[in-house]
């Protein structure tokens, strides 16, 4: 089993759909995949065109039994659902002993092979409660100077978090919404990998079938899998970035 | 004395390491004056242009010496002449006129079933 968390504090860089995007990639390449959505949003059902459910409260404050939660949204591919009740999970486990990995303990015999965890846009008990639990840490950023000041504030509470002794396996940036033709993506992009160097994945390109997809509850797999969210740029002779891309790269770090 | 002959490894994703240097370079063009520009981006259409007329084969170094040199005496594109003995060879198979039969060997590659063994006196001056 393999634990993904998809985490940066600033919001609308791309989390949710990167989480949706690579849980169905994975599970089209047969490995057994869970998603577990730990926003109160709760988009990650909204995405595969599913209702919202409290799956996430159910499990973690009603002792329910995982499998009775779980939502099967496509073959191999099941989702743990949030919704506002979601805000009442943190504040169970606030009051719990041994709050801060009730998660990793949870998850520890789970039969998955891998398991992806999308994170809210804060620096609460669940998201820490996420990274504990997590093997890789993905951290999804636009090219911009608040997104990326986000990736550096994850890093900050990686470091602590492994100073009181958990162990990552490693940690990836993935650009996101990225546009080639302007000089401020550029900048930044170029910032991003002198700062961080082989840790920055190929760039997701902007592409306006990711809200398209949403809309329909379909994936981009279903909707769109040619669009260049999926394929990347043609650079030369080969593709660069693209969901299907990252796939891979993750199938590699998720195989050893 | 360091050894000059160590190679520097990239430390970047090599999709990424593409990808920015194909943005810098662009980012560096936009710097040029217009009449720079144009020059460039008539260079890359004119190589994006020949991208599907590019081939790379392997061929015994004598005979691409020989072709390098016979294009060279009569003052043309290699790859024209290349073109034109290719064109022969097509037509001269297909009318029956070339028996590859003779050369053909067993081949111990796990691609292909059989091979071409050429007499070594065709690359003897």
């Amino acid at each position: 089993m393999f634990i993904i968390a998809l985490a940066n504090q600033k919001g609308g860089v791309g989390k949710t759909t990167t989480a949706v995007t690579l849980a169905s990639g994975f599970s089209q390449h047969l490995k057994n995949t869970l998603l577990i959505d730990l926003d109160p949003q709760g988009h990650i059902a909204f995405s595969f065109g599913v209702e919202k459910t409290p799956g996430l409260y159910r499990w973690l404050v009603m002792d329910e039994r995982l499998d009775e939660v779980i939502q099967n949204v496509r073959p191999g591919l099941d989702i743990l659902s949030s919704d506002k009740r979601t805000e009442s999970v943190k504040r169970h486990i606030t009051l719990m002993d041994f709050r801060e990995t009730l998660l990793f303990d949870r998850l520890r015999n789970s039969n998955y092979d891998v398991i992806l965890l999308d994170m809210a846009p804060s620096l609460d008990v669940l998201h820490i409660n996420g990274l504990i639990a997590s093997d890789w840490v993905l951290i999804p950023t636009r090219p911009d100077a608040m997104a990326v000041d986000g990736v550096k504030e994850i890093l900050l509470t990686m470091g602590e978090i492994s100073q009181r002794g958990h162990q990552f396996a490693g940690y990836s940036i993935l650009p996101t919404f990225f546009d080639r033709t302007t000089r401020e993506t550029v900048t930044q992009f170029q910032d991003i990998v002198h700062a961080f160097g082989n840790k920055v994945l190929p760039p997701i390109p902007q592409d306006t079938r990711v809200r398209e997809s949403a809309a329909y509850g379909k994936t981009l797999w279903e909707y769109s899998p040619n669009s260049p969210a999926m394929v990347g740029y043609q650079e030369g002779k080969i593709q660069v970035g693209g969901y299907k891309q990252i796939v891979d790269r993750l199938l590699e770090v998720i195989d050893g | 004395m360091a050894n000059r002959n160590l190679q520097r490894r990239s430390i970047l994703d090599p999709a990424v390491a593409d990808l920015l240097a194909g943005m810098e370079n662009k980012q560096a063009e936009a710097r040029l004056p217009r009449r720079e520009r144009e020059k460039k981006a008539k260079e890359r259409a004119k190589i994006r242009a020949r991208r599907d007329q590019r081939v790379t084969y392997d061929l015994p170094p004598q005979l691409k010496q020989a072709m390098f040199d016979l294009a060279e005496s009569l003052s043309l594109p290699a790859s024209q002449l290349v073109t034109l003995a290719l064109h022969r060879f097509m037509e001269a198979y297909a009318a029956g006129q070339i028996d590859i039969s003779k050369y053909k060997k067993p081949s111990k590659s796990p691609r292909y079933d059989w091979k071409l063994d050429f007499p070594p006196e065709w690359w003897q001056n």
